[in-house]
């Protein structure tokens, strides 16, 4: 079953000079709001011992995960990362379902084979489950898009990376290939500088990775990661290149990893003054209000009623989770093969398979 | 059996007879498995074909010679040497909705592509419940003088990944008949083509567009009271061979061909040892932890009382595929080696 693409309205349509529509920005400003809250909360759950698993902190990060994921329709895939789980909030995933899937729920996407942010929900929203060895997903999109390119239906893929996955063979293969064959995928490299403890400097010797993608044909772009409208704009374009069939181009979104690689992290490896100047002064969320205070486009009274239903939504996400059931122990087997029907009838599964 | 040899060159790259049937109707494997890939193309529009050098080339061993003028460069796609990306790839499009059958120049290249293979591919549909109709085909084996790089039997590293469908026929007939299955099923799936039989084995094979042959089914190749040897590819034909000579001296040797060694077809070896009650396993992958570990555990585990004799496992030592005459023969179970395991196994 195929969705039509939804009509959004374009970055020219602007009003005052911004570029999009105030309910747009509002809504990117209620993304952000989400994502640092829900960060904020999950790490606190998981320190008092009240959360299973793991999780990977985004924060500082999100004006790339909300700009990127924005950029894109219904029908466009993203290939995202165990760290931008908010670029999958932004492309619409549920977030009491998120939840269920942090508790080990069956309600949760992936009914418990999966936890925390390796998640996905490709039928209903065309997000690919996470996986850990990055760029695992690259060489995935592009054969997403090989068949839009075959179809001809202009629908993009957009995968992401971190910067220290562009260490890894895979991601020269997938821009190679994407390059050679002029795929329709917009490559995204969050460079938050730092892989788990290991800087830029020890991953490349190269200034930029954005410059990397001349090795390739491919046009690299090096914008601010923090600044979520900038990132969007860059998105744009790239997604909009690929969907007329002008081929791949490469993003570079610098910002820094305010938390660990995951829980356990304390990140004593990033320099102080660096996280400083970062939380000071390139905090995207606050950034982003400040903006749209200073157009008029939000009042004290709209944030404050954002956040009010971003607390709620969250709550409401917990409640769910917590009461949703576990897997059964005797379905641990199933869905290993198609026959297994294991997931028939899960809501949005319908339809890329012979059997349907 | 109906079957025949015919020669080939060196790592199987023969000259002729290659891309069509003999004057006799006959089809030699690599004719077989060329037509499987001819007929599901021809059926489903949605079946495409990537690798290197498959195209304009025609396959480091021809067996898809001839396709991109037939089906076109979309479909008969030459891709850069990538493994990574071409099973990543063919993971992609599967999940918009087309059908890839990815060639490797040797099985021996899968490794380079492992990752794709055993984390996304295998476990994809379990995890997410998208189903990934893929088919990863490529020459495996030795005995052909190709030495380390070009005489793998990799089918184990694989099978221990799960979630992928793998088959390694002997006949022409199987040969057509699991590959035209394996385009069509839902699931991942692993083809491997024994380079030793491409162009050594021919036989009648059905020409019907729906002739297929059911993956994860084992077949008795030949009927036997005595000693039952479960194995498949290659090792299939030197069984046969020493089963003529054991019968000459009133042996009598079963011959079970598993065809898919993953899943394993249970039912078919156990009612070959309750008939026997002596069970030889014969196989081309490593004797450690190859195929033939998990078929002696399961004889073990569920015919002890039918068994009158130990199991007994012939296959090659964990050592690379040697290249030399000599090293390779010791390396590789010999006819010989055969006979006596199943004299050994007689006498109990």
């Amino acid at each position: 079953m195929r969705r039509t693409v939804a009509t959004k309205v374009e970055p020219d349509a602007a009003t005052a000079g911004r570029p999009l529509p105030d309910d747009r920005l509002k809504e990117i400003l209620y993304f952000l709001k989400l994502a640092r809250y829900f960060d904020e909360r999950m790490e606190a759950l998981y320190r008092q011992g009240r959360l299973p698993g793991a999780i990977y902190s985004g924060r500082g990060q999100e004006g790339t995960h909300v700009g990127v994921a924005y950029a894109l329709e219904p029908e466009d895939s993203l290939f995202p990362t165990h760290r931008d789980l908010t670029a999958q909030l932004t492309k619409g995933l549920e977030l009491k379902r998120v939840m269920a899937q942090f508790w080990g729920r069956i309600d949760g996407y992936l009914r418990g084979r999966d936890g925390n942010s390796h998640i996905g929900d490709w039928y209903g929203h065309r997000t690919y489950a996470v996986m850990s060895h990055l760029p695992i997903a690259y060489p995935v999109a592009c054969g997403a898009a090989l068949a839009y390119q075959r179809a001809g239906t202009g629908h993009v893929a957009l995968a992401i990376c971190g910067d220290g996955a562009t260490s890894n063979g895979r991601w020269h293969e997938a821009l190679n290939t994407s390059s050679v064959f002029r795929l329709p995928v917009v490559w995204v490299v969050n460079n938050n500088q730092f892989a788990y403890s290991t800087p830029n400097a020890k991953e490349f010797a190269v200034p930029t990775i954005a410059e990397r993608g001349a090795a390739y044909g491919i046009p690299g772009v090096r914008v601010d990661g923090t600044d979520v409208l900038e990132v969007y704009r860059v998105a744009r374009e790239a997604v909009e290149r690929a969907r007329r069939g002008d081929g791949p181009t490469l993003i570079e979104a610098v910002s820094l990893r305010w938390r660990g690689h995951a829980g356990h992290d304390p990140a004593k490896y990033v320099p102080r003054e660096l996280l400083e100047h970062y939380m000071l002064s390139k905090d995207p969320v606050k950034n982003f209000e400040q903006y749209l205070k200073d157009q008029g486009v939000v009042t004290e009274e709209d944030v404050t009623d954002i956040q009010a239903r971003v607390e709620r939504e969250f709550e409401e996400g917990h409640e769910y989770a917590l009461a949703s059931p576990f897997p059964e122990p005797g379905d641990v087997t199933k869905g290993w093969w198609v026959e297994d029907g294991y997931w028939v009838g899960e809501p949005g599964r319908a339809g890329g398979t012979e059997a349907s | 059996m109906a079957t025949q040899q015919v020669e080939a060159g060196a790592a199987g790259h023969g000259a002729e007879p290659r891309g069509k049937r003999g004057e006799d109707g006959q089809a030699t494997y690599l004719i077989a498995i060329a037509e499987a890939l001819w007929e599901e193309m021809e059926r489903d529009e949605r079946v495409f074909m990537l690798g290197e050098d498959i195209g304009v080339y025609g396959g480091a061993f021809k067996v898809t010679e001839g396709f991109i003028d037939r089906f076109g460069p979309e479909r008969v796609m030459d891709t850069p040497i990538a493994e990574e990306t071409i099973v990543g790839m063919s993971v992609g499009a599967a999940m918009e909705g087309l059908r890839p059958v990815a060639e490797f120049q040797y099985a021996d290249f899968m490794s380079s592509g492992f990752d794709e293979i055993t984390t996304v591919l295998s476990r994809y549909h379990y995890r997410a419940g998208v189903p990934l109709p893929v088919v990863l085909r490529g020459p495996s084996g030795g005995g052909v003088r190709a030495s380390s790089f070009h005489s793998i039997n990799p089918e184990p590293w694989y099978a221990y990944a799960g979630g992928i469908k793998i088959m390694c026929p002997a006949f022409p007939s199987d040969a057509k008949g699991l590959l035209k299955s394996a385009i069509r099923d839902d699931n991942p799936s692993m083809f491997l083509e024994h380079k030793w039989i491409y162009r050594r084995i021919k036989e009648q094979v059905s020409e019907d567009p729906e002739f297929l042959v059911p993956i994860g089914s084992a077949d008795v190749k030949r009927e036997g009271s005595d000693v039952s040897i479960i194995t498949y590819g290659a090792m299939v034909h030197k069984a046969l061979e020493a089963s003529e000579a054991l019968a000459q001296r009133g042996v009598s040797a079963e011959i079970v061909d598993l065809r898919t060694v993953y899943p394993l077809d249970e039912e078919t070896i156990l009612r070959s040892i309750e008939k026997t009650s002596r069970a030889l396993v014969l196989y081309e992958s490593y004797r450690f932890l190859g195929i033939g570990t998990e078929v002696a555990a399961v004889i073990a585990e569920k015919a002890f009382e039918h068994l009158d004799a130990p199991v007994v496992r012939l296959a090659p030592p964990n050592v690379p595929v040697p290249f030399s005459p000599p090293l390779e023969d010791a390396f590789l179970p010999q006819i010989a080696d055969i006979e006596a395991a199943v004299d050994r196994l007689a006498g109990w």
